[in-house]
């Protein structure tokens, strides 16, 4: 198909070229139907799973929507929305600084073996444990979920700067060091400009695990926030509570990680076609 | 590996050649980190937190079975907690394998399938386990169902990305050429789909048994009274902090087993035919991230390079 089309001269548009075009668009309309079929099917499975099980064990999308703005009326979902990103803010903050300084430092081969098995090891564990050994040592200290949150996200972080470190154009590196630049200047103007996007990929993957950490810190230590409130409610047996709690947040974070980071990446690095794909 | 220093002028600085070399460096790290453990344990103002031998005495206790007597309220020793963490995983495991199977060969196949299903695969695989751990405590209670459903949940998304870009890397002029040379479908089956299939079918194995491990975890801690999530969460209601940090040491060494003495052997047994796998970024949208990363993993096992990219960089908990 491709090389037909770029066989064909630019100019009045031929019978094949309108047929193709035509086919494109029937599939392009073809995907949007089954997607909302998709859509369709799967919400009234989980309405119809409700009224069998009951909607008090199950509640179903439309009491789940009904829910969301029953908990802004009673005041506590912005503010807990502001807890949750507050610990956001501070721990993954300080995680994706963590993973950046330690993936930058990866360029030597001395401190990439020195880190090889932190960053291994914070791969391979599950978060539950430095959510519960952070909190056991600090109590509801910051300290506590601050430790939980680095530990889990900064390998996130440093595996994908290594990999920009590693695809560095060597020849500049090179030379570089032939012309004696300094090591400072050669950070500035070659490794973090080429990092650049590799540092935004890695944002995205590091939020995408970091506020799911989050939400389990503060289900041990925290008297405010969305895991806080989705214990609650579970606690309470209140299930359209906790379902509410658990998707308006997700909603949001898939927005922005999606919409807001995925974008902006796009349009951030348009003029470096090799970084985007 | 020591050899590279030798072209650097720092060599000169007076550091004997094997203090520069990455492997002293990687012995050197756990030696600083129980510096920092000692730091800790004498500058921190705590009752509990534990110093590095009354934790590593814990450990020893735990494994040889002499501290049941003192602490008798934790009903199975390790061996067994671990033991039904395992069967759950692996349960739960091959459910989501067969699952996610199916669903990624329709949706690899078909595009109509694959706008069907898209979002909602999505959607499961960006949820946090903590959600379906409270969701599954409540309506499932304290038994096995909760935790295996739990791997089910956290697997089957990743298999079912992995299987269906495998389907789409899969050469179409090699299906075309059979066809043509009039081929049987079953011997094309066997040479061409399933060699092509095979590395996205071992990620997939890979991933869900460790996002799987991950939801697995979290879910005995709320939804179950055995196993090695409720064993640790056992630990922090007590308050020992020895018991906490020595488990968490069992998780890393597990998981840690797992990946060097089970999978990287495996991979390394699969792979042997196939020089290089040279095929990323090739389908479009959201998926992309997760399955490049699949090949890359692939990639790092082969050519054994940089820092180890052994487990998913999203989409875990």
């Amino acid at each position: 198909m491709a090389t037909t089309l770029e066989q064909q001269a630019p100019g009045p548009r031929s019978a094949e070229e309108a047929r193709l075009l035509a086919l494109r668009k029937k599939e392009i309309r073809d995907r949007w139907i089954w997607r909302i079929a998709g859509y369709v099917f799967f919400l009234l499975a989980w309405a119809l799973v409700s009224q069998i099980v009951g909607p008090n064990l199950i509640p179903g999308p439309v009491r789940i929507a009904q829910t969301i703005p029953q908990l802004i009326e009673s005041g506590r979902f912005f503010s807990s929305f502001g807890a949750t990103l507050t610990r956001i803010g501070i721990g993954f903050g300080l995680a994706f600084v963590l993973g950046i300084v330690i993936g930058v430092l990866t360029q030597s081969r001395w401190l990439d073996g020195f880190f090889k098995d932190a960053v291994t090891i914070s791969l391979v564990s599950p978060s539950l444990i430095w959510a519960l050994t952070g909190i056991v040592i600090w109590g509801f200290e910051p300290q506590g979920w601050i430790f939980a949150i680095v530990m889990t996200t900064f390998a996130v972080v440093t595996v994908n700067v290594a990999e920009g470190i590693r695809a560095l154009p060597k020849d500049l590196t090179d030379m570089s060091r032939a012309f004696g630049v300094t090591n400072w200047r050669r950070q500035r103007d070659i490794v973090f400009p080429f990092l650049a996007p590799f540092v935004f990929t890695a944002l995205r993957f590091g939020f995408s695990v970091g506020w799911k950490v989050t939400l389990l810190t503060e289900v041990f230590s925290s008297n405010e926030g969305i895991g806080f409130e989705m214990r609650v409610a579970s606690q309470l047996f209140r299930m359209d509570e906790l379902f509410a709690w658990a998707i308006s947040f997700f909603i949001f974070a898939l927005v922005l990680e999606k919409l807001v980071l995925q974008r902006s990446e796009r349009k951030f690095f348009r003029w470096r076609a090799e970084a985007v794909t | 590996m020591a050899t590279v220093a030798t072209t650097a002028p720092s060599a000169q600085r007076g550091l004997p050649k094997w203090v520069k070399s990455p492997t002293f460096a990687r012995i050197l790290f756990p030696f600083v980190v129980l510096g920092i453990w000692y730091f800790i344990y004498y500058t921190l103002d705590s009752r509990i937190f534990p110093s590095p031998q009354q934790v590593a005495v814990f450990m020893w206790e735990e494994i040889t079975l002499t501290s049941g007597v003192r602490y008798s309220s934790v009903a199975e020793n390790i061996y067994v907690q671990f033991g039904i963490t395992l069967m759950r995983l692996t349960v739960g495991f091959f459910i989501a394998l067969v699952l996610g199977t199916i669903i990624g060969l329709a949706m690899g196949i078909s595009k109509k399938v694959d706008a069907f299903f898209h979002d909602w695969v999505m959607a499961v695989l960006a949820m946090p386990a903590l959600v379906y751990a409270l969701f599954l405590g409540l309506a499932l209670g304290f038994t096995s169902r909760g935790p295996i459903l739990a791997v089910v949940i956290a697997g089957t998304p990743f298999v079912i990305i992995n299987i269906r870009e495998g389907v789409r890397n899969t050469p179409r002029e090699l299906i075309d050429m059979a066809r043509s040379f009039e081929v049987p479908q079953n011997k094309v089956t066997r040479h061409v789909l399933l060699p092509s299939l095979m590395p996205f079918f071992f990620a997939a194995i890979r991933y869900a048994y460790a996002v799987g491990w991950k939801g697995l975890v979290i879910t005995e801690v709320f939804a179950s009274d055995r196993g090695m999530g409720w064993t640790i969460k056992f630990w922090y209601d007590a308050h020992r902090a020895h018991g906490v940090i020595g488990y968490a040491i069992f998780f890393i060494i597990f998981a840690l087993a797992l990946e060097k003495l089970v999978f990287d052997p495996l991979a390394n047994r699969a792979f042997k035919w196939r020089p290089r796998i040279d095929a990323v970024g090739l389908a479009e949208g959201d998926m992309t991230a997760v399955a490049s990363e699949a090949v890359l993993l692939l990639e790092n096992q082969e050519v054994e390079q940089g820092v180890d990219t052994t487990v998913a960089k999203g989409g875990n908990f």
